[in-house]
């Protein structure tokens, strides 16, 4: 489906992400098209969070429209998002793929009903919970995050969002679901993040971003915090993980 | 303040088209032509500024030695370029940790300052309150031109810091006889100057370590 691309062109630990690049960045294009607000959060280093969000806000390019980007503090970062952010809204986060404070916001992020980016350098994320992952391979991550090639990225991300922009007849159209194995209108579960305890095993839980009443009365445990997949209002199987 | 070419808006703006996978063809191709433009930007300044940035990491390495501390400012980007800045020379990836201060990080100072006595003056009162003769002060700008940097600057080297600037070519700063050593960047795109701003950085950070090093015997 897609052009060829000569790998030859660059060189470098990037190369391989110019085509995730490009699909994550239309990816925000339609949803920022949609109205959606980009929460950036670099818990290991921050200053790249809130250069992210600078980037969006405040575009370097004249006449490049103002996008909303908001950057996370570290310390309540879920707390935020699961309060502020709603659904179709993006959650970009910057990180190594051990960082647990993220691969868990990633994972919950779903359950908040957010497109996810994950950009981050070093050993790529195996099993990644976010949509899009943009990765620098076979580099330091230590030095990565301050030899430009770090920023490099989400100043590329930021640029191709704007093509992307650019192209209106591509951001109406979502991609839809042809193959059978759509979360939304499968057999699959969806995920869901329980926020408050009722009688005789049902929980209130988020799902997509929107507060349901689920049964929860199969699985082991559905305390508050805690991640289930849900099928036809029934959780099927509980994830644990009430940390956050 | 913007120099960058617009090119990346592409001409053909059509509210028709429906084929995702070759705009998504496109977008690599200009992400990689991008990702060789940053590279072959960074290789050159690092090459072209190979004694400047050694003469500035010497003149830093001394100012550490004798117990001077690094303050770091700049603007938007630029100011997260500062935070980097501190944050790598605290908590360096190996060698020695090394004191250094942002001046960006504190909404209280900065917005008390700017309400009171204008943006142009926010980093150099910040100096007059920090800095003293032995401390560094580092300033970033892509475009070289932001007033409240020359005026930090001018701050600074009348206190007897050492002044280190990063910036694109073109602005004041470049030729500001404030800033002792001013490592410029040749581009005509923002964002390639910041990339290659941090590789600068990187650069003079891992000199000055090694000079610490060797003066330390090791």
């Amino acid at each position: 489906m897609m052009a060829l691309v000569d790998s030859s062109v660059a060189s470098g630990p990037e190369a391989g992400a110019a085509a995730d690049l490009a699909v994550a960045s239309l990816a925000l294009a339609r949803r920022f098209a949609a109205g959606a607000t980009l929460w950036c959060m670099a818990p290991q280093w921050p200053s790249h969070g809130r250069h992210v969000a600078v980037e969006f806000v405040h575009p370097v390019v004249m006449g490049a429209r103002a996008l909303p980007a908001v950057s996370l503090h570290e310390a309540d970062a879920a707390a935020t998002v699961r309060l502020a952010a709603r659904p179709g809204d993006i959650l970009l986060a910057v990180s190594t793929a051990d960082h647990a404070g993220t691969v868990d916001l990633l994972t919950r992020s779903g359950a908040w009903g957010l497109t996810s980016v994950w950009l981050g350098a070093g050993n790529r994320p195996v099993g990644s919970p976010a949509d899009h992952v943009v990765w620098l391979e076979g580099v330091d991550p230590a030095l990565a995050c301050r030899s430009g090639d770090l920023v490099l990225m989400y100043h590329l991300l930021w640029e191709l969002t704007h093509v992307g922009l650019e192209h209106p007849g591509l951001l109406e159209a979502e991609p839809e679901c042809t193959d059978g194995v759509c979360v939304t209108c499968s057999d699959e579960g969806r995920m869901a993040e329980v926020i408050g305890v009722g009688t005789d095993g049902r929980v209130t839980a988020l799902v997509g971003g929107r507060r349901e009443v689920v049964d929860a009365s199969l699985v082991d445990r559905a305390e508050p915090g805690d991640l289930l997949l849900v099928h036809a209002g029934v959780a099927i199987t509980s994830l644990g993980g009430a940390a956050t | 303040m913007t120099t960058e070419p617009t090119g990346f808006l592409y001409p053909f703006i059509e509210a028709e088209e429906r084929d995702g996978a070759a705009l998504i063809g496109d977008l690599t191709r200009s992400a990689q032509s991008k990702m060789q433009e940053s590279r072959g930007l960074r290789t050159a300044t690092l090459e072209r500024g190979r004694d400047g940035i050694h003469a500035a990491a010497e003149a830093m390495a001394a100012r550490f030695l004798g117990g001077g501390r690094l303050l770091a400012f700049g603007n938007g980007g630029s100011a997260t370029d500062a935070d980097g800045t501190v944050d790598l020379f605290r908590h360096p990836p190996h060698g020695r940790p090394l004191p250094a201060l942002s001046l960006v990080d504190d909404q209280a100072v900065l917005t008390a300052l700017s309400n009171d006595v204008g943006f142009d003056l926010v980093f150099s009162r910040q100096v007059i309150a920090h800095g003293n003769a032995g401390d560094i002060a580092v300033g970033f700008s892509t475009s070289g031109a932001s007033v409240n940097l020359l005026r930090a600057f001018e701050e600074a080297a009348r206190r007897g810091l050492l002044t280190v600037g990063l910036c694109g070519d073109g602005g004041a700063m470049a030729v500001s006889d404030a800033v002792q050593h001013c490592l410029v960047v040749r581009s005509g795109s923002v964002h390639r100057i910041q990339e290659t701003q941090d590789a600068l950085m990187l650069e003079l950070w891992s000199t000055v370590q090694r000079q610490l090093a060797r003066s330390e015997g090791l």
